[in-house]
């Protein structure tokens, strides 16, 4: 095994129950995810020697249903952005089936994109968050990255559902994961939204363009819709978000759990100093927008609400249009994680998967449209709320005519 | 409208009856019994109950009656009747009657409570759920609802009768009362000082006085003779529970004095104060030295309501075989112990061994604790058998000791470390005995302090340099002497609180000069922080003395309030913030440049940044995460970008009701039962992760610092 791939291998024998749904595949975690007496540091000082005292709900039902808990990748300090993250890594390599990944801006669908695979963010209040060390919950959820979508579909069936220790899940009957009726769930209509591909690099573009023409010859008709206030997708994000941010990481203050700096005069220095040292310059630059919309603009993180909203009304408009919304997943930006330490790098390089998150709506990422060029950004199907059945059968049936075509 | 002939709440009584009164209040509570409405009508001087019955309220009066809410501001006018048999309220001092309401004006409508005004239950044997229950923050932001209670009040008249007692009593004896300056120059108790900006000066600053001292001083030198004055003073320290940035002295001082007087006036007028909180005080109060203190009870106010009193057992171990005994006493170290009389049930082997040789008196700071307990006759303990039997004979004489009886003692090579840590233990000890008596008042006076203190180089003032020593033929340059020298200092201290102290000043120029030199203070050092006042000296200064009175903490003492923030109106909090106002707050950037606190034209081209990196900062304190200089720029350069995004986000905002989740979740309730405790507090599962536990709870750095 890739030691330099994981921050931690189950040392118990793979032992599953017999006869579940994922019998026999292996999957991965992020150290944000608890498996009780693991190593659980999500990639931050702030959680320094941090060891879950309890399974999460995701990871319970997992591992009923069969699945084998390989280890833990490494990720990005509290899952902002993708530096140093290895989940796409450990799925291209094949060291394990399906990887659990947390996508708070589209970091499911940007790694599986890098190293070619399928990754899913499903609808927001459908799987159980409970045992996720979270940073901004109204966006955020599981995803799944694998190299095959039917399996993706399975956990997700085992994964969804009602959970007492989650009280943010939403009331509305999850969707059924059953792929097998393949005539309900197809789709006829995608549609593309102009403001968005106008502004796209000529790269990806033309990329983008030569997908939409097969697409057109598998008989998929493309709609061209018109969204004016994309660009403000991004703007609302970056506001929610790192307000969101701001205020779930006030727990790190180093006394029940995580970094604790003991040369503090008096209480006040102790968050001041423990806090100081709990967060990388990165992560530190975003709570600090936060800080400054929660305590110095709050009208701003109010006035992205009615942005938020406006938005999900639009959206709303244009799946009256068409079935799905396409985009390329990546956009040609890559956040070198060397020398990126600018809040806005990582919200370059994610700009075309956060509409999902700020939606809460499902998205699918689908590789090896562009198997022949050296470039693929990868193609992205955003459909409604609790549509992410469809999207996961259309992404089977793309992912065969791939195949096929090949 | 008129207000005259308005009678007072609290005063009416059986006398009364009959008569049509006036009354203006609050409606401390109300009770509705459908057609009839009963309230309890609030003033100053206490709570009366009106009844709106039909039988003697027009129903226009009926109806504007029912509007009524706790804490409405009301006129009324109504016949006082005696109350029925049974309906009699013993809460009440006015129980026994009410008004039947005649004619009502509601002169104010209250919102919604906060927190509960009401102390008084309007049956007999009801529970009124009290402000005291609420958190200090919230009743010092609604500070004027606070101070309506009836407790509040009584607190704030009391200490205004204290206050006028003082102000009677020092004229009586021909003391005057004259103010000193508030925007002044740093004086030398040796806190930090608030400063004030000049804006005529620009670049100087005032400081507002931590005490009137070098005034007061001045005042003798004119010739005043008998000088007070009740003073606010500043000290700008961090705030220990009981300390406020902002607090009254009650300041005098006298000339052609000596410590005599002084003591004999401030007992005098001690008794008068503590009267007034009923509490009667029997004089002349006890002195103690500064050493005696220290060596039998380990602190320089110590609390004398209780014995526990060191006993000295250095010499019984003088050839003991007991190895750390033994290295202690080569080190030149010293042994002192308490008995604790007939306590061995409460103090185990358990408690003592690992409640506090392992846990308490380490975190006195002693290396450790021998104990021993008196069972049949002998000593039992995990160390005895390393004394011998003359050793532990002599224990058991010198020290009393009795079956039952609890020995501690710490063995340490300073004496310092001995008295203080004993003294803690002692307090400590104390507490948990229940040992200290309730409603008893102890006075002490402390006197001989050492007028030194050592310091790493030399010897720093232990009071201020204007003291005088017992004697004034030392060299200053020796500082071993020094540091034998007494003071003529002298500290009240009562229930081991200590509320005032003061001195015998010196008024000779060359014995002023003598401790400056012994302070290590070069000509220019004193010329520029005391030259106005040792100027003064030079004109034939008499002898005089004085002292100053916490009168916070007399107050909160007499009144046995539970902080000096009850007997305080509007009192900051422990953070030295003030939650109705507040203040401190920010200030405008121009109100800075006026005060020339920044200089506009050197900054012309930076100032932009420096107003950023106040944003940083400011925004680094509300969210306590401290930044690296090297992350300053960064993290500027992402404040900024969040400005522009809120510019952007504002243009486009439109109207839509703000969207704050996309989930359709509903609250959710538990079902039924109880709270439970998590299975994994039970279990100290949440304790794993913890950086520091002490016990059953997390370990967090001081709240305050000491």
């Amino acid at each position: 095994m890739q030691t330099d791939l994981f921050t931690f291998f189950n040392p118990s024998e793979p032992c599953a129950e017999q006869g579940g749904p994922l019998q026999g595949k292996s999957f991965t975690i992020q150290p944000n995810m608890s498996v009780c007496d693991w190593p659980t540091e999500a990639g931050s000082p702030a959680l320094k020697k941090f060891v879950a005292i309890e399974d999460a709900t995701v990871i319970e039902r997992l591992k009923k249903a069969g699945a084998y808990l390989v280890g833990s990748t490494c990720m990005s300090e509290l899952g902002f952005g993708l530096a140093g993250d290895t989940t796409g890594k450990v799925i291209a390599g094949g060291l394990s089936d399906m990887a659990l990944m947390m996508d708070m801006m589209g970091e499911v669908r940007i790694a599986a994109a890098r190293e070619r695979v399928f990754g899913f963010k499903p609808t927001n209040g459908i799987i159980s968050r409970f045992g996720l060390i979270g940073l901004v919950p109204s966006m955020e959820c599981f995803g799944v990255l694998a190299k095959d979508p039917t399996l993706i579909a399975a956990a997700m069936g085992v994964m969804t559902g009602q959970d007492e220790r989650d009280f943010s899940m939403d009331e509305t009957e999850p969707p059924s994961f059953d792929l097998t009726d393949s005539e309900k769930l197809s789709i006829r209509t995608m549609g593309i939204i102009r403001e968005c591909v106008d502004v796209l690099e000529d790269t990806v573009m033309s990329k983008f363009k030569t997908d939409l023409e097969k697409l057109k010859t598998w008989g998929f008709s493309i709609k061209e819709l018109s969204l004016p206030d994309f660009d403000l997708f991004r703007t609302i994000h970056q506001c929610i978000g790192s307000v969101e941010a701001s205020s779930s990481c006030g727990k790190y203050d180093g006394v029940r759990y995580g970094h604790r700096c003991h040369q503090a005069k008096n209480w006040n220095d102790m968050y001041l100093k423990s806090r100081a040292e709990s967060f990388g310059t990165l992560i530190k630059s975003y709570l600090f927008q936060g800080a400054y919309f929660q305590f110095q603009n709050y009208d701003a993180f109010e006035n992205a609400g009615r942005i938020r909203a406006r938005l999900a009304g639009d959206i709303h408009q244009l799946f009256a249009e068409c079935d799905v919304l396409t985009f390329p997943t990546g956009n040609g930006h890559t956040a070198d994680p060397k020398t990126s330490n600018q809040v806005s790098d990582i919200y370059d390089e994610l700009a075309l998967t956060l509409p999902a998150n700020v939606l809460g709506i499902p998205a699918v990422q689908i590789p090896a449209f562009s198997a022949d060029g050296e470039i693929d950004p990868g193609l992205q199907l955003m459909g409604p709320r609790f549509s992410d059945a469809r999207l996961l059968a259309t992404a089977c049936r793309l992912s065969r005519s791939v195949e096929g075509g090949r | 409208m008129t207000f005259q002939g308005r009678s007072e709440c609290g005063r009416l009584g059986l006398s009364d009856c009959g008569s049509d009164v006036f009354l203006a209040g609050w409606v401390d509570a109300l009770r509705d019994h459908g057609d009839l409405l009963f309230i309890h009508l609030r003033d100053r001087s206490g709570i009366i109950q009106v009844v709106f019955s039909p039988d003697h309220a027009s129903p226009t009066l009926c109806q504007t009656a029912a509007d009524l809410r706790n804490e409405f501001c009301l006129l009324l006018r109504g016949r006082v009747q005696k109350r029925a048999e049974g309906t009699e309220n013993p809460n009440l001092e006015t129980g026994l009657v009410e008004v039947m309401a005649t004619a009502l004006t509601i002169l104010g409508k209250s919102d919604p409570l906060p927190f509960t005004v009401s102390e008084k239950a309007m049956v007999t044997g009801a529970t009124v759920s009290s402000a005291d229950t609420v958190t200090e923050e919230l009743r010092l932001q609604y500070r004027y609802l606070d101070l309506r209670r009836p407790s509040m009040q009584d607190y704030l008249i009391k200490r205004h009768r204290i206050v006028k007692t003082v102000r009677d009593f020092l004229d009586e004896r021909g003391f005057i009362e004259i103010e000193t300056p508030m925007l002044t120059k740093s004086t030398p108790e040796g806190a930090r000082d608030y400063l004030v900006p000049s804006r005529v000066h620009p670049g100087h600053f005032y400081a507002l006085p931590q005490s009137p001292q070098l005034f007061k001083q001045l005042l003798m030198v004119s010739g005043y003779e008998k000088y007070f004055q009740v003073v606010r003073c500043f000290r700008d320290e961090d705030l220990r529970p009981n300390r406020q940035p902002e607090f009254t002295q009650l300041d005098l001082e006298a000339s052609f004095i000596d410590e005599e007087f002084i003591y004999e006036l401030m007992e005098a007028l001690i008794c008068r104060m503590f009267v007034i909180g009923g509490i009667d005080l029997f004089r002349p109060f006890p002195r103690m030295t500064y050493a005696e203190a220290m060596d039998t009870m380990g602190s320089d106010r110590p609390d004398t309501r209780f014995g526990l009193r060191f006993i000295e057992a250095t010499d019984i171990f003088q050839n003991t075989s007991y190895g750390i005994f033994k290295q202690i006493l080569d080190r030149g170290g010293c042994i002192k112990g308490i008995n604790i009389k007939g306590r061995s049930e409460q103090l185990s082997k358990n408690v003592l061994q690992n409640e506090y040789a392992k846990e308490i008196v380490p975190s006195f700071g002693a290396k450790g604790m021998t104990w021993m307990r008196v069972i049949d006759g002998t000593l039992e303990s995990n160390i005895v058998q390393f004394f011998s039997p003359e050793e532990q004979k002599a224990i058991l004489n010198r020290f009393g000791a009795q079956n039952g009886d609890v020995i501690i003692m710490i063995a340490d090579a300073s004496y310092e470390v001995v008295t203080t840590v004993l003294g803690q233990l002692r307090l400590h000890l104390a507490e948990r005995l229940d040992l200290v008596p309730r409603s008893t008042f102890s006075p002490l006076w402390i006197t001989d302090f050492p007028l030194f203190t050592a310091t790493e180089e030399g010897v720093t003032s232990s009071h201020h340099p204007f003291t005088a020593p017992d004697r004034t033929d030392f060299d200053p340059t020796d500082r071993e002497a020094l540091l034998y020298l007494r003071s003529r200092a002298y500290d009240i201290v009562v229930n081991g609180e200590e509320l005032g102290g003061g001195s015998i000043r010196i008024n000779d120029r060359n014995v002023q000069n003598k401790i400056f030199r012994a302070l290590g203070l070069t000509d220019n050092d004193v010329e520029e922080k005391f030259g106005f006042f040792l100027r003064a000296l030079d004109f034939g200064a008499p002898p005089h003395g004085g002292i100053a009175l916490g009168m916070d903490r007399v107050c909160s003492m007499i009144l046995q309030a539970s902080s000096i923030r009850e007997v305080i109106a509007f009192p900051k909090n422990r953070s030295a913030y003030c939650p109705l106002t507040g203040a401190p707050s920010f200030v405008a950037m121009d109100q800075l440049q006026e005060l020339g606190l920044f200089d506009v034209k050197e900054n012309d081209i930076i100032q932009g940044m420096d107003q950023n990196l106040d944003t940083v900062d400011a925004l680094s304190w509300v969210s306590r995460i401290g930044i690296e200089e090297s992350e300053r720029s960064l993290i500027a350069d992402a404040v900024d970008e969040a400005v522009r995004l809120a510019e952007i986000i504002g243009a486009k905002a439109g109207a839509d009701d703000p969207l704050f989740t996309n989930i359709n979740a509903v609250n959710r309730m538990r079902t039924k039962g109880d709270p439970l405790p998590s299975n994994h507090a039970k279990k100290g599962a949440i304790f794993k992760n913890a950086p520091a536990v002490k016990g059953n709870f997390f370990k967090v750095a001081a709240v305050l610092e000491f």
